[in-house]
């Protein structure tokens, strides 16, 4: 009990960024999360905004450390996840925009953090994925479950949030590059630099990969894709960050991320996101701490012509976020953490009534966090936030609790409510969708919410490892496009309105299981069950769902393989594989005349493989060999939620560690 | 002194973004422009898909020879246009001209997987006296004109004189029912109408179209030689097929008259 208030103030008395930052003692250590229900000194923050050892945190949390993300070699987000994740699909959506599904929640229903902030712009309900770059990332923290109580709109289904490495060492770099197929070059650095007051960590980033065709077979049932389009990006981020004394801690941070796409010859969009923040850690006394933070994002969307040299933008989404957040101990055995934030969210979209949108955005929260007994603990909470659009509010509650009956069996129960307000974009919108059906936006939509209940369990003895989990999430007025329509004879296309739809229910269920033996060899399996009630409409009538539902079954499976041969010579290898079923969609016979009633279309089951070796020669150096999508699967149909590969890769790259070379 | 300019840096930076509700580097971005057609150059918005634009290649060379600079920039960008006919005047039928329903394989192998549906008959395409090729999107007709496709991409790569096509083998118009789209109104359902009519499938393939979403336009950067009914040459090239807002088919054209 007294280390469960210890840690944190201790983590708190250096100063260390309650969202943002690991334990500096623990960057050495560099943990495997695959042992991470067993090697339990691991610190998370995002489930209670407070610092906790994982084994003891309330809400259950799934870590994906740096060396798991250094093993996957994932460029971002998208892929890290999928291959460490069951239960997480990126697909496309209908415009082929990159779309997620996680447990049978969409890119609104998820919400995705860098250090605790919140991230601009949308295509399509999901953040831009690629900007989510893993050079640089110390780890991901994810936490399942309605988080709205904490973390305000958009949290419903759960919080991924991607913590940013500080520089720990007098100076650190890294150079990495990496080459596969289709032109897919990445080349990145790391720079670090640490004194007694100072940090600064900067990293650049640029990667490539060119389009390329896919051919479907013959009759497909639904709609197909034929070109896989790549991108180009850039990206540039500083992290700054001053202690005069241990009890303070100012930092700053800049960055710039770029990316273009081609899909039309000569008219590449391209996007960009300036985002910047400044933020001040205080430990006041032994029992209170004060953070306080400035937060700047602005994602913009253009067109480049390249022959008139004229690159004209058609989105920007711009948000300034101030927060609040102060925490006190009572002694040992509770804390209790509150906090506002401000945010200003301004929409600019030539599809958007009137062009450009604004609203202002306050919440408060708090939470208490109470170790009723040495077993036992109880963290509550609970948030209120206002909209100015509409003047639309809401208060969301949160319960956790904890139970550890003896120190390899951790029991957890939960109960969050989520919501999402209508975002201006749903509330504002008029899109003439190539001249097929105009999205038209609604102003009075209401806000969707969500009650979410999870039970979990966790085992660890010895060299193994066990989690099982399970949870219901029940959304009322979930908002999405509805049946289309006509408004007059005289209209020519249909509209595709937004509007709140019956109640959606999803449940789903986990199972991890993981081992490790002395002889180097270790391995994981995770299954998960998602199970997705598809809403209907107001009226009871079964309507078009806008993206494609969860697969019922996901299972990952890895084994490792790590032998340090000689002092100057080792290995790590892996074979890491994901399955996933197939799953239903039910879409409109006739989009002009609904009445004609839907159908379901089957998609198909797949599996795809892979396998990589890196060898460590010396300290510094690391070469790195995939054979990604093993056994050459290639989908019979590309369809929007085809795996998005035309057959085996073979992947080569290399990693230097420059300063371990002297 | 570092320190300092570091603190100095990061609190002019935060002004600035503070300052910045509505964003920052507006400055990196353009603005629309009009397209303003250089010496050589048709500007025609061929957005339209209910409508054909008619160039009038002589008229454009006497004005130039006119030397009325004004009047030939203003017929470099201002087209006749005629609307694709979706009626039947009483007596006006020929049995072919009208508007042939086909089903596109629009979501799967793409439309080159395609079936006629239904014919509806309508009067004839309307078409002015005096003209040398109209276009409607990304199709192209001639006014019993030829084309051949060369390998260049540049007029000045061209030989000095047309007669050194003299032997190339020019294609003339052909019938079409399945390429000049008129409608997108039953798009999600497949069904695409089109105008039956005499198109040149050569020089149409200057912008090629692929359905997507958004729909894909490859164009083709080949100088085209048109060879008119009336023995003359002209060489013609699709430059841009952008529009100032982004929307496609507004094409941007080099020409050459007489070559």
């Amino acid at each position: 009990m007294i280390k469960n208030i210890i840690l944190p103030l201790a983590l708190l008395a250096t100063a260390q960024t309650a969202m943002a930052q690991a334990d500096p003692e623990l960057d050495d250590v560099q943990l495997d999360s695959i042992f991470r229900h067993y090697e339990l000194e691991e610190v998370v923050v995002t489930g209670t905004r407070t610092p906790k050892f994982l084994k003891d945190t309330p809400i259950q949390t799934r870590v994906i450390t740096s060396r798991d993300i250094a093993r996957t070699d994932a460029t971002n987000v998208q892929d890290l996840l999928q291959q460490e994740l069951p239960g997480v699909e990126f697909s496309y959506s209908m415009n082929q925009r990159t779309h997620l599904n996680f447990a049978g929640f969409g890119g609104q229903g998820i919400l995705f953090l860098v250090d605790g902030e919140r991230l601009a712009g949308e295509s399509m309900d999901d953040v831009d994925f690629s900007r989510l770059l893993m050079a640089g990332v110390e780890r991901i923290e994810i936490v399942k479950g309605a988080s709205s109580a904490l973390y305000g709109s958009s949290a419903a289904g759960g919080v991924v949030n991607i913590i940013t490495k500080n520089a720990t060492e007098p100076w650190t770099l890294n150079l990495n590059a990496r080459y596969a197929k289709h032109n897919d070059q990445r080349y990145g650095g790391v720079f670090g630099l640490s004194s007694k007051h100072w940090r600064n960590a900067f990293s650049a980033n640029y990667h490539n990969k060119d389009n390329y065709n896919v051919t479907s077979a013959a009759n497909p049932v639904t709609r197909v894709i034929s070109t896989i389009y790549g991108e180009r990006t850039v990206d540039f981020k500083d992290k700054l960050t001053w202690r005069p004394s241990d009890r303070l801690s100012i930092g700053a941070r800049a960055g710039y991320f770029f990316r273009e796409t081609t899909r039309t010859v000569n008219l590449p969009e391209r996007y960009r996101d300036f985002s910047g923040g400044l933020r001040l850690d205080w430990l006041i006394t032994k029992d209170d701490n004060l953070q306080a933070s400035y937060a700047f994002d602005q994602y913009d969307k253009s067109d480049y012509q390249q022959l008139r040299h004229l690159d004209i933008r058609d989105y920007s989404n711009v948000q300034n976020t101030v927060r609040l957040l102060y925490n006190h101990s009572f002694g040992e055995t509770a804390m209790l953490t509150v906090g506002a934030d401000y945010m200003h969210d301004y929409l600019f979209n030539t599809y958007l009534a009137g062009a450009a949108r604004e609203q202002d955005c306050y919440d408060v929260f708090a939470q208490y966090d109470w170790n009723i007994t040495d077993k036992l603990e109880a963290v509550a909470a609970v948030r209120y936030d206002y909209f100015s659009d509409q003047s639309n509010s809401q208060l969301t509650p949160k319960l956790n609790l904890r139970y550890k009956p003896n120190h390899r069996l951790v029991l957890r129960a939960g109960y969050g409510m989520g919501f999402r307000a209508p975002s201006l974009k749903e509330r504002y919108y008029n899109f003439d969708m190539a001249g097929i059906w105009i999205v038209e936006g609604n102003e009075n939509l209401k806000a969707e919410k969500s009650h979410n209940f999870t039970l979990s369990a966790e085992y660890s003895r010895a060299n193994c490892s066990l989690a099982v989990s399970a949870y219901y999430n029940n959304v009322i007025n979930k908002i999405s496009t509805s049946a289309p329509y006509f408004k007059s004879i005289e209209d020519k296309l249909p509209y595709l309105p937004y509007t709140n739809l019956a109640n959606y229910r999803v449940f789903g269920a986990d199972v991890s299981m993981q081992a490790r033996w002395q002889n180097g060899i270790s391995a994981r399996l995770s299954y998960a069950h998602t199970k997705e009630r598809l809403p209907k409409d107001k009226d009871g009538n079964t309507i078009n769902n806008q993206y494609i539902p969860a697969r019922a079954h996901a299972l990952n499976a890895n084994v490792d393989y790590d032998h340090q041969f000689t002092k100057r010579y080792g290995i790590y290898a892996s074979l890491n594989g994901r399955l996933l079923s197939g799953t239903e969609n039910v879409e409109f016979k006739n989009y002009y005349d609904v009445t004609e009633g839907t159908v379901r279309v089957k998609y198909p089951a797949y599996t795809l493989w892979k396998l990589s070796l890196t060898q460590r020669v010396g300290k510094a150096v690391s070469i790195t060999t995939a054979l990604d999508n093993l056994f050459n699967y290639r989908p019979k149909h590309y369809y929007l939620n085809a795996p998005l590969t035309d057959g085996i890769t073979l992947q080569v790259g290399v990693s230097i560690d420059v300063d371990k070379l002297f | 002194m570092i320190k300092k300019a570091i603190l100095l840096a990061v609190a002019t930076v935060s002004i600035h973004m503070l300052t910045a509700c509505n964003g920052i580097f507006d400055d990196i971005y353009d603005q629309p422009k009009p397209v303003v057609p250089a010496k050589g150059q048709l500007v025609i918005d061929a957005t339209s898909w209910t409508d054909w634009y008619y160039v009038d290649l002589p008229r454009l060379q006497r004005l130039a020879e006119e030397g009325d600079e004004d009047a030939l920039l203003k017929a470099q960008s201002e087209f006749e246009k005629h609307p694709i006919p979706f009626t039947l005047s009483e007596g006006k039928g020929d049995g072919r001209s009208g508007q042939y329903l086909y089903w596109f394989d629009v979501w799967g192998e793409g439309i080159q997987n395609n079936e006629f549906r239904q014919f509806t008959e309508t009067d004839a395409q309307q078409d002015p006296e005096e003209w040398s090729f109209a276009v409607h999107r990304n199709n192209v007709r001639t006014n019993g004109g030829a084309v051949y496709e060369t390998q260049y991409t540049s007029f000045d790569q061209l030989p000095e004189s047309s007669t050194e096509f003299a032997n190339k083998e020019f294609t003339a118009d052909e019938w079409s029912e399945n390429e000049v789209w008129s409608s997108k109104e039953q798009m999600l359902l497949s069904l695409v109408p089109s105008q039956g009519i005499n198109i040149n499938k050569v020089l149409s393939s200057w912008l090629e179209f692929k359905f997507n979403v958004p729909p894909d336009y490859k164009p083709n950067k080949h100088v085209f030689i048109l060879r008119l009914a009336d023995g003359t040459y002209a060489a013609l090239q699709l430059a841009d097929f952008i529009s100032p807002e982004g929307k496609k088919c507004f094409l941007t054209i080099n020409y050459k008259y007489p070559y």
